[in-house]
This record gives structure tokens, sequence and C-alpha cells, in this order.
């Protein structure tokens, strides 16, 4: 069995799966842990401060709690610096980092620089990594069938998008039986008929650590037809080669490039409203202030904290948004 | 008043059930005929009932952070607080732009014409600073009745503040000061333009002006709506500025 090797947000996972690694996104191991608060506590319980991002501190329990990591390939540019004071204490205790930065400005010569160094440091090439996208490109393509079938033909909910996508930051651990799982999903929802929800909203942020928002929504009468982040993390497999793949990617980057993304989407799927999305004590909070400028549509901008069901203020907020829209 | 026993025209009901007070009037397609309010306490449900004991009316929709309990028991439907304090506003204010809200847990800013012409909202954060129970938190503490708290800072010689946001750490500040010696009017001031603070942070991001109306519980604290009219000059405080949202909610039945 391939050695497992933790990443803290979506990197070129092609290098990591050409040289042999199982790359294992510490924060879906996080959230989809039994008890996520516990992962939280363990972080607190260390000296993490109340006021840090709970994906930081879940990530930082995940690792506590599956022993099996020993390697990380930690994003130090474009994520947060929090991610790297993260690394740095689980370095201190003997963790091997392996560190990976994308540059601010889309400099394709420092990307390109970035993915030679990372292929090095594992022990692979930038040409057996792409030979490993050539593989990938297949289940790539169904994703954004996935994506298109959410919000052209509407037999897919928010709930399910979200979960296919945001789950193609490591394959959950295994592309060959993720594949089978998309497979069996289409089949699934061969006979089903359209859903008949009248708002339409779009979702841009990092993927909440709130495990109702997408039922709720629906619940209220609504529906998600665009994940923003979770839908960059699925790549677009019609680009010019693993470089070219990355670079498309809009997240890590300023954020110009992915209003741009967000308002094309929102215009091409008929979304009405904008719920983005941020994490208590992240510095995409203060980039909320251009994202709401920017939008053509209604902006609500939602805080989660920790993880688990939503408080009832948050269940206001977005009830009288839906309401209103 | 209108014998509440017979009922020989159409009446609407609305139901706010706050998170400190829980509101019930009886609207008659062109005045509120009757209102009543009580503190929420721990059965909201009972006490609901209790407010509306005797009354009749034809339709009632529920509002409030207990909209969920008192429906369907009590009120077919709800609808948010958000938007019942829209209508509520409104109906006394047609003209108005928006509705600061400051009720027992929460204060809401909402602009009523934002982008698209849909209103857009900002609530302060998960905890009381900027509430009603900050102000009966540090009245308290103060030594100040609820009702004069307002007054009497307006009465304040000096022109403090209180650097704190979280109530807790607030109260601490406010021992701290009254352990200098300073006058109780004076950081009772400093109390209420903590909240007026917070609460221009949500009127300047919605870009808020022009003839706003103030409701909930604290409208009816003086201090708190002059120091809102440095901003908004043009603020409106109905004259029971807690029953807006539930007579916002009568509207909402109305309509039906």
């Amino acid at each position: 069995m391939a050695e497992k090797i933790g990443i803290t947000t979506t990197i070129p996972v092609e290098i990591v799966l050409a040289a042999g690694f199982t790359p294992v996104d510490l924060n879906n191991i996080f959230i989809t842990d039994s008890d996520p608060p516990a992962l939280v506590r363990v972080a607190e319980q260390r000296g993490y401060p109340g006021n840090t991002c709970c994906w930081v501190k879940g990530m930082y329990g995940a690792v506590k709690k599956n022993p099996y990591i020993n390697k990380i390939i930690a994003v130090t540019q474009g994520d947060c610096t929090n991610t790297l004071a993260m690394v740095e204490t689980l370095q201190h205790n003997g963790m091997k980092i392996f560190p990976f930065a994308y540059p601010f400005d889309k400099d394709m010569t420092f990307l390109s620089d970035q993915m030679q160094k990372l292929a090095g440091a594992l022990g692979t090439t930038i040409e057996a990594a792409e030979g490993k996208r050539q593989e990938l490109i297949n289940l790539r393509k169904k994703l954004q069938t996935l994506d298109r079938l959410t919000w052209e033909e509407n037999v897919i909910t928010g709930q399910e998008n979200h979960y296919y996508l945001v789950s193609s930051s490591d394959f959950n651990q295994d592309p060959e039986k993720f594949e089978k799982e998309v497979d069996d999903f289409f089949s699934e929802i061969k006979e089903r008929a359209p859903l008949k929800k009248n708002i339409r909203l779009g979702f841009a942020g990092v993927p909440p650590v709130l495990s109702d928002l997408y039922r709720f929504i629906e619940e209220k009468g609504a529906r998600v037809v665009f994940n923003e982040v979770q839908r960059q993390f699925a790549m677009n497999p019609e680009c010019d080669g693993l470089l070219g793949q990355y670079l498309s990617y809009t997240y890590p980057y300023d954020i110009k490039g992915r209003i741009e993304d967000i308002k094309r989407e929102v215009k091409k799927r008929g979304v009405q409203g904008v719920i983005h999305y941020v994490q208590s004590f992240c510095h995409h909070q203060i980039e909320d202030i251009i994202l709401r400028d920017s939008l053509d549509v209604p902006v609500l901008t939602l805080e989660g904290d920790k993880p688990g069901a939503m408080d009832a203020r948050t269940r206001l907020r977005i009830e009288s948004f839906i309401e209103m829209l | 008043m209108p014998d509440k026993k017979v009922s020989n025209y159409l009446k609407y009901a609305g139901l706010d059930i706050g998170s400190r007070a829980t509101k019930f009037v009886v609207f008659d397609g062109e005045k509120v005929v009757h209102w009543a309010s009580e503190l929420t306490g721990y059965d909201p449900v009972s006490l609901s009932r209790k407010l509306m004991d005797g009354w009749l009316f034809d339709r009632i929709i529920a509002t409030g952070y207990g909209r969920h309990l008192a429906t369907p028991s009590i009120a077919p439907r709800y609808i948010t607080e958000i938007k019942a304090l829209v209508l509520g506003a409104r109906f006394f204010y047609p003209e108005c732009t928006a509705v600061i809200d400051i009720g027992g847990q929460d204060c809401k800013v909402i602009k009523i014409n934002g982008k698209n012409g849909i209103p857009e909202f900002e609530m302060n954060d998960r905890c009381a600073a900027g509430s009603g129970k900050f102000l009966e938190v540090m009245a308290h503490t103060l030594g100040f009745s609820l009702q004069n708290f307002g007054r009497e800072a307006l009465q304040s010689p000096e022109r403090l503040k209180i650097t704190s946001t979280c109530t807790v750490f607030a109260e601490s500040e406010v021992i701290s000061l009254i352990s200098k010696g300073i006058d109780r009017k004076s950081i009772a001031y400093a109390v209420h333009r903590s909240i007026a603070d917070r609460m221009n942070v949500m009127i300047e991001k919605l870009n808020v002006s022009g003839r706003a109306v103030f409701t909930g519980g604290v409208a009816r604290n003086d201090c708190m709506a002059a120091l809102l009219r440095e901003s908004l000059p043009e603020l409106e405080v109905p004259d029971n500025p807690e029953i807006i949202g539930a007579v916002g909610a009568a509207l909402e039945a109305l309509k039906q």
C-alpha cells in the first residue's frame, strides 16, 4: 500500500500520485471524522488560540489522530499564514514538511519552478506527473459533467455537488475507487426528475465547516447550483498541460481571477444570489469587501466558526436572504 | 377599542417571539387595535397563548427567534423578523430607507432598497454586545433602572469611551472606571456610545442614509436615539418601537 502524505489544501496532486504516494487532504479527514469538534479541542489543548480558524486547528487534530501521516505538503503561499504556523508546530515535533508556494501574480516560471522542486523532493518528474494528469482527465471530465447536471439539468443537489467536487482535492485517497463512486452516482441519478426549487444560489468561498448548510437551504426552498471553490478543486481538464491546469485554478492567486470566474458562472447558471462563506478569523473575511463590491447579484456573507450544525442567527441570515430573493 | 370577544370585521394578528420579549398585536386592516408584550421566559408557547387569550382574529403569522416554535400549533405560517420589520416599518413610514433594530439579544440594520432593489441586512456577531441585554447588564452594574438609563446617560458631564466590545469584558472595564471614581452618568454615556459605534459600522457598511426607522425595545432609550441621529439625522422612532415586527407579521397575515 502506498505511503500517505498529507496536503493542507489543493496542490498539484498528479505529482504526489506520480511519486507513488497517496495524497490525504487533511481538511477532508478532519471534517469527515466522527467527532470534528474533538479534533479542534486537541489543537486548543496544545495551545492553539481560541481565535484561530477551526480548519487549521482541525487539520492539526486530524494529524495527531492519524499517526500514519508523517509527511505533509504545506502550501506556504496562496493560502493562509496560520496554516504555515500549524505545520511549523508539527515540524517542531518531527513531521517532514514539503513546502509548496503559489505565486500571487500567477507567475508562470515561479509556479513551474515550484512544481519541479516538489517533484524532485518526492522523487519523481514533471513528465511522470503529466502522465498521471492524462490518466485523471477522464475522471475530471466526469466531475465537469456532474457540475453541469447540477445547474443545467437540475438533477443534482448542492450538497451532492459539494461532496463530489470537494473530494477531488485528493480523490478520497483513491482515484480509481472515487471514479467508480462517481459512476455509481451517475447510475443512481439516471431516472431522477429535475429538482423543483425556485431560488438558485451560488456558494462562494472556502468549503463550509457547517454540517447542515445545504440541507437547510433546500428546506427553505432554494438550491445551490454553483460551488465556487469546490469546482476549482476539480480543475479544468481541458487546460494546456499540468502547468496550464494549475494556472487556471483560481483559488490561490489574487482575488481578481476568482471574481471573474464567479461573475461568469453566476451569469451562465442563472444564480440569483451568492452566499459568500467566510471562516471566523480567516483572511478571506477581508476579501469579502471586494467580492461584495464586484458582484452584480445580492450577496449574503455568512460566517462559520466551529464545526457542526448552524446556530439560530446563521439560520436566520440564510432564511431572510432566501425570503428576500 | 372594539370588544375583543366579538369579531364583526376581519382582524389579523402578528406574534413576535423575540429572545427577550414576546409581542402580540391585533390589526384591523388599518390600525393596531390591541397589543401586548411580556418577557419571553422559558416557555414561549404558553406565554404566546396567554397573550392571545380571548382575542379573535381571522389570520395570524408568527415571527422572531421563536417563530418555529409557534408554527404550526399557534400560527400556520411564519416570516423572518427581517421581513417583518421591513413590512412594519414601511406601514408607519412608507418612505423609510432603512430599519435600525436593537432587540434583546442582537441588533440589525436593514437597508430597504439594496442591490437589485432587494433589502440588504447586517446583523451583529454572535455575542450580546450591542444589544438590549448589554444595556440591561450595564444599567444594573451602574445602579440605574433600565427605563432611566438613557436619560441619565444624556446628562453625562464627560464624553468617555470604553474600548471592550465583549459584554463580559466591558463589564470589567465599567467596574474599573467606577473604582476610579468616574461619574456613573459618564460611564453610562460610554456604554451607549460603544453600542452606537457598533451600529454605525453596520450603517456605513450598507451605506444607509435618509429616513431610517429605529425599532426594538432599545429604541425607547433616548440616549441611543440621540447618538444614532448623529449619523442618521432623520431617524424616526415609532410610538411603540418594540411591536414593529409583530405589526409586520400581522400585515403579512392581511396580505394572504
